[in-house]
């Protein structure tokens, strides 16, 4: 979901774990991954997985070959990942990957995942256009699976959880929405504008901003000229300044839907607390028992690397265990047969339940959402600590704003 | 309304913009010196100040005072061993001096830009500032913290004005950037003026990024753009004249803020740049620039 | 020419080059493969700067231009390779010269300024229309140059080489002369009747011409045109690095300076994030302490030529 920075120096490029691949007895099998791991949120992709696999192992591995992750840094750069992917298809003879929380590598993945039949599922990119290929192309495509929300789908969540917070509990009728302008919102602002009013929330503006912005005042000036109840946003590139300029502009009306900053564990301390009060999504929270997995995983995550783990080291982990049942199933590490078995996945994993979506859905191997699968969360910051306050079945808190907050009456 | 919000909202951005080139046109004019490594200096003095303020429980006035003293120990660095070498350097023809205080500036920003990646993340950091709250201004509500940036970077230009022209030591900064060998013939040292060019530097650049830090919030991704706008803004108001960028800098700050309200937040900047381009064609020595 | 010490040190390593597939894994190639690209894009760099003394910050507006066309006409219209990287290298040197040819009355920084401007609105419009541009995330190319390590390799191997001597012989030559002149003294240069504006210029647009074609090249490579890796500054700034670094004004010290600055990231990747701080320190010691460069120093040790 974040977008690449500027991206890695080319002197900072190249990394890749010299995994010697001596040959054994019982041959392992190989899973690849492909991540930033200078980021805190993208070394939860390599750490994620080796937890799983370490578990599988000692639960006997897949038929008695154990599981070995291959892990390779990308530094957030599509021409790092793209070599980075050959290598592991052609060279390390890999069987699955895991690729990336960034949409920019995953969609530059893509493509090499059809010519080197490679099958590859993303734990963090939420571009439509993931999903959106294998749908229109999919006999090349099909080895591509995507882990992760789509933007649309991340919509639709956003606007499911504001008929309850926003419109039934707090009464509001209205909406600005405010995205950055970048090509992973153009989905995501569609849908809102479609979803948000058939929710019960009228959109009265949509402003797109420029993800260079650093003086967020002549937007919330006009957000507040229009009088919403609410400023639903989507915002990745851009997260602390925003933030930190409603709270100091005492912008009235409440900020809520995906800030993809927010769901940094550092968001409160680099905001000097301007966060209190801010709603955002996620689909998992390592206080709320999404699944009977997601606390124990959070805990033991935790324990071994010293942080909570970031949204696609949970994803990482549930995508090793789903590879790993699909290659038992296939019976071989051939990868149309584990693509085949892919698709039949049901499996419960520390994001709910996962099931992926036939070929004919315009979302192909994409995930299932809704009640019973994936439902995602609305997280608000309170005082210090994320609160999660949507679904109620899980909720860990009620919605509380700061005082400058002006609710509907 | 609208015209007033953009009034009081462009005021305060222009004049941290101001800030922030001043001490850039400054060393340009007396030493003829771009300084590529300006942006990581302020990202620098943000950071720090942050993280003294809020890691140390240091309270908001330390943590500025660290953030200046911060950029102060790198703006010496930056001369004493970068320029001062290069510009002494024997191996290196005179006409290309240029290139390489440019590409060693650079270098050193982009050093200082990944210690800062490294030490404290990329992820944005905001100074908590020093007063919080809003009053309203002809109906306009705006932040305290606003107020102030305008109030503090004036100050500080105008405390700089004084030093300029009415102190003996500012009066031969003034004289070192018209004619520096006539100033080593009146027995001046210029080797003490440029160090104290960069000392008054290396305090505005703190200034600048301690204030930035508390009225935007800075990551140390921002180092480039920050470099890249004070670069513009002082070509504008013509390369060396600190009359010229402060202009400059309210023509950037208003266009922008102008933009953002009456066209659209996501071409913000554009407009800006097209200007720059077409007063570099059409008049390459900026608004008030001397050729 | 023969005798002469480049030739001596080129002409061997090139073979070595050659031969490398026969004996290194196929990841080391791909490093090399996007090193050798990246070489191109520094040589262009250093004709222009080097030899006509203008200090263009935008190394990547030309790079990127000529990459996004050819990623646009294949995306689009699925143009086959050749015309797209023709294409390619058209459009920026068109580009170019539209930049240039005012930007050339402009001298020492304004000029990098505009340059640099350049990239800034070039960035700027590829996010604006994300739609069709792919904005950020970029836009996937349908072909690619060959999805085999050492045939890929060998593109760029031939690539780089034969770009390599265009631009060498063209230093050498008495254009080259001419350009270095004007770079150094222009007015002298003029006073002596050559036209200093039309030969910069022209140099402005061979090393558009070679920065497009090494761009358009590199995204069919990788398969995938994105700001990241054919717009963003830091490319520009690495390209920069890379040629002062290896030497300035010697065109082959820009190619050693980029296999370089790729090796060097790779020997210090187990410093994560640091690898690109220790790089940038390395290159700043060189700068301050060997200006000339790698091939300066090479070059200086065997005399003159």
């Amino acid at each position: 979901m974040r977008i690449s920075h500027s991206i890695a120096l080319l002197s900072g490029v190249f990394g890749f774990a010299l995994a010697a691949p001596a040959a054994h007895a019982a041959d392992p099998i190989k899973i690849g991954v492909i991540a930033e791991t200078s980021a805190i949120s993208g070394v939860g992709i390599p750490n994620g997985a080796k937890m799983a696999a370490e578990e599988i192992n000692k639960a006997g591995g897949i038929n008695g070959r154990m599981i070995e992750i291959v892990d390779y840094d990308d530094h957030n750069s599509a021409s790092d990942a793209v070599r980075a992917f050959q290598r592991a298809a052609q060279q390390d003879k890999v069987a699955a990957v895991i690729a990336s929380y960034i949409s920019e590598v995953v969609l530059a993945l893509e493509p090499w995942a059809g010519r080197l039949k490679m099958p590859m599922i993303t734990p963090g990119a939420a571009s439509n256009e993931i999903t959106k290929r294998v749908h229109d192309d999919y006999d090349h495509m099909k080895y591509v699976f995507h882990g992760y929300l789509a933007s649309t789908q991340i919509a639709d969540v956003v606007c499911e959880a504001s008929k309850t917070l926003m419109v039934n509990d707090l009464h509001m009728k209205t909406a600005v929405v405010m995205s950055e302008d970048a090509a992973w919102t153009i989905p995501l602002d569609e849908e809102y504008l479609k979803c948000l009013p058939a929710g019960g929330l009228k959109v009265v503006d949509h402003i797109r901003l420029s993800p260079d912005t650093t003086d967020f005042t002549p937007i919330f000036n006009k957000v507040e000229g229009e009088k919403p109840d609410v400023i639903v946003t989507g915002i990745s590139h851009v997260g602390v300044q925003p933030t930190v300029q409603w709270q100091q502009q005492q912008v009235p009306m409440p900020m809520y839907g995906v800030s993809s900053q927010a769901t940094n564990s550092t968001f409160w301390k680099d905001t000097n607390g301007a966060a209190d009060g801010v709603i955002f999504n996620m689909v998992s929270a390592p206080d709320v028992a999404v699944t009977p997995k997601t606390i124990p995983f959070a805990k033991t995550y935790q324990a071994k690397y010293g942080n909570l783990p970031g949204y696609a080291a949970y994803t990482s982990y549930d995508d090793v265990y789903m590879w790993a049942e699909a290659i038992r199933k296939a019976g071989s590490t051939d990868p149309d047969k584990i693509v085949e078995a892919m698709e039949k996945t049901d499996h419960v994993g520390t994001i709910g339940r996962i099931a992926f979506l036939p070929k004919g859905d315009t979302f192909a191997h994409g995930m299932r959402i809704g009640e019973g699968y994936i439902t995602g969360l609305m997280v608000q910051w309170q005082k210090g600590n994320p609160v999660t306050v949507w679904p109620a079945n899980v909720a860990t808190g009620k919605m509380i704003f700061p005082a400058f907050t002006k609710l509907p009456q | 309304m609208l015209a007033l919000q953009i009034l009081i909202d462009g005021f305060a951005i222009s004049s941290l913009y101001a800030l922030g080139a001043t001490g850039f046109t400054l060393i340009f004019g007396v030493s003829g010196v771009l300084n590529l490594s300006h942006g990581a200096i302020m990202v620098v003095a943000a950071v720090i100040a942050w993280w003294v303020a809020g890691t140390f429980g240091a309270g908001p006035y330390l943590g500025a005072l660290a953030g200046v003293a911060a950029s102060l120990a790198c703006a010496f660095f930056t001369y004493r061993v970068i320029v001062r070498p290069i510009q002494n350097s024997p191996s290196i023809p005179r006409e290309e001096k240029e290139i390489f205080v440019l590409t060693g500036t650079l270098l050193w920003g982009i050093m200082l830009q990944e210690a800062v990646a490294y030490l404290f993340t990329n992820n944005p950091k905001t100074v908590r500032p020093l007063v919080e709250g809003v009053v309203m201004i002809l109906g306009v509500r705006t932040p305290l913290n606003e107020i102030l940036t305008a109030v503090l970077s004036w100050a500080a230009i105008g405390l700089l004005y004084l030093l300029v022209n009415r102190t003996r030591t500012g009066k031969s900064l003034l004289a070192a950037s018209m004619n520096p060998r006539g100033l080593t013939l009146l027995g001046f040292e210029l080797s003490r003026i440029y160090v104290l060019v960069w000392a008054i530097y290396g305090v505005l650049a703190g200034i600048a990024g301690v204030l930035l830090g508390a009225f935007l919030g800075v990551s140390s991704d921002n180092a480039g753009t920050l470099t890249a706008s004070a670069f513009s803004i002082v070509v504008l108001g013509g390369l060396g004249s600190v009359s010229g960028s402060l202009m400059a800098a309210y023509v950037v700050g208003y266009l922008e803020t102008m933009t953002a309200y009456l066209i659209s937040p996501s071409i913000r900047t554009v407009p800006v740049l097209l200007l720059l381009v077409a007063v570099v064609y059409v008049r390459p020595q900026g608004l008030l620039g001397r050729r | 020419m023969f005798r002469s010490r480049t030739f001596q040190i080129v002409v061997p390593a090139l073979v070595v080059m050659a031969l490398l597939p026969l004996g290194v894994s196929g990841y080391i190639l791909g490093l090399l493969t996007l090193a050798y690209y990246y070489a191109v894009f520094a040589m262009s760099w250093d004709l222009l700067f080097g030899f006509a003394g203008e200090v263009n910050f935008g190394p990547s507006f030309l790079i990127g231009v000529g990459a996004y066309t050819a990623a646009l006409l294949n995306h689009y219209w699925l143009w086959p390779i050749p015309p797209c990287l023709a294409a390619g290298a058209v459009a920026a040197v068109v580009a170019g010269a539209v930049l240039a040819v005012p930007a050339l009355r402009l001298t020492g920084p304004y000029f990098g300024l505009v340059t640099l401007v350049a990239v800034l609105l070039l960035q700027n419009v590829l996010v604006l229309f994300a739609g069709i541009t792919g904005g950020e995330i970029g836009l996937d190319l349908p072909d690619v140059l060959s999805i085999d390590d050492n045939t890929n390799y060998y593109y760029a191997l031939s690539f780089m080489t034969v770009s390599g001597a265009i631009l060498y012989g063209l230093s050498r030559s008495p254009v080259g002369l001419i350009l270095q002149a004007s770079g150094q003294d222009a007015i002298e240069a003029a006073a002596l009747g050559f036209n200093v504006a039309k030969h910069k210029l022209a140099a402005f647009c061979i090393s558009a011409f070679f920065s497009g074609l090494a761009g358009a090249m590199l995204i069919f490579y990788l398969g995938t045109a994105s700001v990241g890796t054919v717009v963003d500054i830091a490319v520009g700034v690495n390209v920069i690095i890379a040629a002062v670094l290896g030497g300035r004004r010697t065109i082959i010290g820009a190619a050693v300076g980029s296999i370089f600055l790729i090796a060097a990231g790779e020997v210090l990747r187990p410093l994560g994030q640091l690898s690109t701080f220790v790089v940038s320190a390395v290159a700043l010691i060189v700068i301050l302490f060997f200006p000339g460069g790698f091939m300066g120093r090479l070059l200086q040790a065997g005399g003159r030529e």
